[in-house]
């Protein structure tokens, strides 16, 4: 993208840097709109080119339900030369068949060194007393630091574009206990929730919790690009079915390969159990969760595309099968989805060490050229 | 009151997964299967469950009614209201599946040969499906039957649960017609069912902004040192409905009245969650208990005079609303051209507490006015007037905190300020806060959330037996003043598409208030 326009149909109105707060009452003045909503800042940071762009088209979309005051962030670290420009625009959406919900947008170019200006002048025109959601985009650069994340309350990142999860993970750890009321959300973990619903509502079937404790087999099967979001479900099952981490299998080159990865657990009621993680090309981000029993096969599945999950249970006389909701597949609808469900995350903290723990055991980059 | 402690968590997996109790796998017998509100509430009310993924694995539905319809014709007809009425729309493919846990149940509502065979199919569906047996019996037929439906439920010995399981009892209002039907009922009822497996509903309990109202004063420092006679002047609730008696609900309407109807449930339910001291906790009867204080504590308006002095009564003349012309009352399709039934009632009530000394609580419902809107004011003391003691109105008006039950339900704060300018004048502003706005996702039926309650165990938005019988005590010596007394406060009129009778607005002129222009 040039940043050298006066205008940009999407961006809006290039202003100077020092002068956002007049321009944006400005705008405001020669709105009809009526409302200006905002209930967070919703930075958006991202390194790639074009980026920007883009991005005002995703927060277009967020603002239906999602009243913020957006700031979008587009960095070339790679440009000798420093240089910050801005743009001003407002998404309006109908209500009641008027122009009246209103989020004002802030899109910030950034070249050169930026780690100072970031914080002293792109967040310098946060929406004050309302909390900061930085959604992050791709991998996490030297920009990533305490003087950053301290003035952050929502960390929203996606773990499937990171080429070194167990590195990125211990610097997201590291913020975390630097930064203690900062919340974490991984898409990642976000990608897995109605996986995770649609498992814990079959489980309330009697059957199926009959047969919790002779539980030996788990499968699960994911886009080779969503293995965090598998591996985070698993750790989820093992965590909440109260399964220790197992011996080491036997089975030493079904650890890990370039489709399968394997790993076991032993249940409360001694019963050991293999989990299993294949890779598929053709597969949704997750495609598959199916645990297996003395009798009892209890699956969720999604074929790529469909709207709908299918949620089956299967045992002797007895076989139920249900649709269920789809998380979103993009990052966009999982940061909606997020949003919309706010919290401490807690469950994810919960998860998050033995996640680690199985993380850095079968460390992709380790094992895998 | 005992509480009924939540069933230890047996699925490890719904752990920490949504922050509310977690609703139980059963089966819902819904008794007036045939009805409306089967049709336009409760079956799209449990699809939209289904279609968020709440609703729990292995929910059955059987519709219980006289009238005789195989399960198709009676699917086709839930199917045909859902597709029009549905919040999140009509998708075939959950449609499919969850029309599949629904069947039709044929029976006199006094056939006890009906109710052996209920539970002999209650049983088959828990043989195939493993249900545990839970049940969740909806009365949602007409009132009359209410009565014969519980004692038939006991003979049938489905009020009993197996062990580990439970059975538990949904009632719709009216809770009764006047404190001793309401006693009646709530005997009939007790005799059936446990208090804790008793769920009187009260949709309102239900609605965003209503379970809003305690977050609201009790999350929010700012409000609750202020939630006081010190401070507050007035509350106001206010329910506007347009709509007259279309669609023969004169029928009902007629015998009942607004106070019955309307003030009884759920205005006198909004008033308690306003008045109500701090619960101890959260639990149903923590949150109970303050709530039947307030009614308990209301002035009894119990002499014919005091009811003249306080309440006033009306019915609408012809007049036009929204631009068409309409009947008067009287003239409506099934009520009695004599007859003496409010369509429009305001009261002025009075809270004996040391929070609420003082502080008027005006309450008015009424059919015909301009427009559809619930709301609660509370409207605070004036400040001193000794620095700003300007020349206009505008110098005496006071902070207005209104919380908006339906529509647009949101909250709004009204305070005072200086207009630009170098005189000191002063305006008042309104910060407005709007679910729609703020919340682009629209909220849930009121009835999803407390269907899923009830089968949670979680009676929290639910009206206890003896709320019921402390509301119908303060309601009874009104309609015995207006109906047996010698000397009956009159019956007031307004013109259809009015804000109501004259006689209202001079209610709260003798205090020196007006109602809120809505």
């Amino acid at each position: 993208m040039s940043e050298e326009f006066e205008y940009h149909p999407e961006l809006g109105r290039k202003v100077p840097v020092g002068e956002v707060d007049r321009e944006l009452r400005r705008l405001w003045d020669e709105d009809d709109a009526r409302t200006n909503a905002s209930l967070i800042n919703l930075a958006v940071y991202s390194e790639r080119r074009g980026a920007l762009v883009e991005n005002s088209r995703a927060v277009r979309e967020l603002t239906r339900e999602h009243a913020c005051r957006a700031i979008l962030i587009g960095i070339n670290r790679e440009e000798p030369k420093a240089s910050l420009e801005a743009w001003i625009t407002a998404h309006c959406h109908l209500l009641n068949g008027q122009k009246a919900v209103c989020c004002e947008q802030l899109a910030f170019a950034l070249k050169g060194r930026a780690t100072g200006r970031l914080r002293n002048t792109v967040f310098a025109h946060l929406n004050s007393d309302l909390p900061l959601t930085l959604w992050w985009q791709g991998e996490l650069s030297p920009i990533f630091s305490e003087r950053l994340y301290s003035l952050v309350d929502r960390f929203v990142f996606d773990s499937s574009d990171w080429a070194d999860p167990v590195a990125s993970f211990a610097r997201i750890q590291d913020a975390s206990a630097e930064s203690s009321n900062m919340v974490v959300q991984d898409l990642s973990w976000t990608r897995s929730y109605q996986f995770r619903v649609s498992l814990a509502a079959l489980f309330d079937d009697p059957v199926a919790q009959a047969g919790l404790g002779t539980i030996s087999k788990v499968e699960i099967v994911h886009h080779p690009k969503h293995r965090m979001a598998a591996l985070q479900m698993l750790a989820w099952l093992s965590v909440q079915a109260g399964w220790r981490s197992g011996m080491e299998l036997n089975l030493a080159d079904a650890r890990r390969s370039e489709a399968m990865e394997g790993y076991s657990f032993e249940s409360k009621e001694g019963v050991a159990i293999l989990a299993t993680l294949t890779a598929s090309d053709s597969a949704p981000p997750l495609a598959l969760l199916r645990v297996e029993g003395e009798d009892l096969m209890v699956e969720v599945s999604r074929e790529a595309g469909a709207e709908r999950l299918s949620r089956r249970i299967q045992a002797p006389g007895h076989e139920v099968v249900t649709p269920g909701p789809v998380n979103a597949d993009e990052p966009l609808g999982l940061v909606g989805e997020q949003l919309s469900r706010g919290g401490k995350n807690s469950l994810f903290r919960k998860i998050l060490p033995r996640f680690l723990t199985m993380l850095s055991e079968h460390d992709w980059h380790g094992s895998v050229s | 009151m005992s509480e009924t402690p939540v069933p230890r968590m047996s699925n490890p997996f719904r752990e920490d997964l949504v922050s509310r109790n977690r609703p139980q796998p059963c089966t819902v017998v819904i008794f007036g299967a045939t009805g409306d509100l089967t049709h336009r509430k409760l079956i799209p009310a449990l699809y939209n469950l289904a279609v968020d993924g709440e609703l729990p694995h292995g929910v059955k539905i059987v519709g219980f009614a006289r009238r005789d319809k195989s399960d198709e014709v009676f699917r086709a007809g839930l199917e045909e209201l859902n597709r029009k009425v549905s919040r999140s729309g009509h998708d075939e493919e959950i449609w499919g599946s969850f029309v599949q846990s629904i069947s039709y149940h044929r029976s006199e509502f006094t056939d006890e040969d009906g109710y052996k065979r209920l539970a002999e199919r209650l049983d088959e569906i828990d043989r195939e499906t493993g249900g545990k047996g839970n049940r969740l019996f909806y009365i949602a037929s007409a009132p009359d039957f209410f009565d014969d439906i519980l004692e038939q439920l006991k003979t049938a010995g489905l009020n009993k649960a197996a062990e580990g399981c439970w059975s538990r009892v949904i009632v719709e209002k009216p809770f009764g017609t006047d404190l001793k039907t309401a006693r009646h009922l709530n005997e009939v009822v007790n005799r059936t069912f446990d208090e804790k497996d008793t769920y009187r509903i009260d949709h309102y309990l239900g609605k965003e902004t209503a379970q809003n109202l305690m977050v609201l004063r009790f999350a929010n420092s700012i409000f609750e040192p202020l939630w006081n006679n010190r401070y507050i002047d007035q509350i106001q609730i206010t329910c506007a409905e347009n709509l007259g008696m279309e669609g023969g609900r004169g029928g009902y309407y007629d015998t009942a009245g607004a106070l019955r109807d309307m003030v009884q449930n759920h205005l006198l339910q909004l008033m308690s969650l306003v008045a109500m001291e701090p619960p101890t906790d959260l639990s149903a009867d923590g949150v109970r208990d303050e709530k039947v204080k307030v009614i308990r504590s209301l002035r009894q308006w119990d002499t014919a005079e005091k009811v003249a002095a306080n309440v006033v009564r009306g019915q609408y003349q012809a007049g036009s609303v929204d631009g068409e012309p309409v009947p008067g009352y009287r003239e409506e399709d099934r009520v009695d051209p004599e007859s003496m039934t409010e369509a429009y009632v305001a009261l002025r009530l009075m809270v004996d507490t040391w929070r609420w000394s003082g502080v008027p609580f005006y309450i008015r419902m009424g059919k015909r006015l301009p427009k559809k809107a619930t709301e609660i004011s509370v409207h605070f003391k004036a400040p001193p007037s000794v620095l700003f003691n300007t020349e206009g109105p505008s110098a005496a008006e006071s902070n207005v905190l209104v919380i908006r039950i339906q529509p647009d339900e949101g909250i709004s704060l009204r305070t005072v300020s200086k207009i630009p300018g170098t005189s000191m004048r002063l305006e008042p502003v309104k910060m407005d806060f709007r679910y729609a706005t703020s919340f682009g996702k629209g909220s849930p039926e009121a009835y999803e959330r407390l269907l899923l309650d009830a089968m949670a165990g979680d009676a929290t938005l639910f009206a206890r037996c003896d709320e019921v019988e402390e509301a119908w005590k303060f309601i009874d010596h009104i309609e015995h003043a207006w109906h047996e007394s010698d000397s009956p406060p009159p019956m007031a009129e307004f013109v259809a598409g009015t804000w109501g009778p004259k006689e209202a607005d001079d209610l709260l002129r003798e205090d020196g208030h007006a109602w809120r222009r809505l």
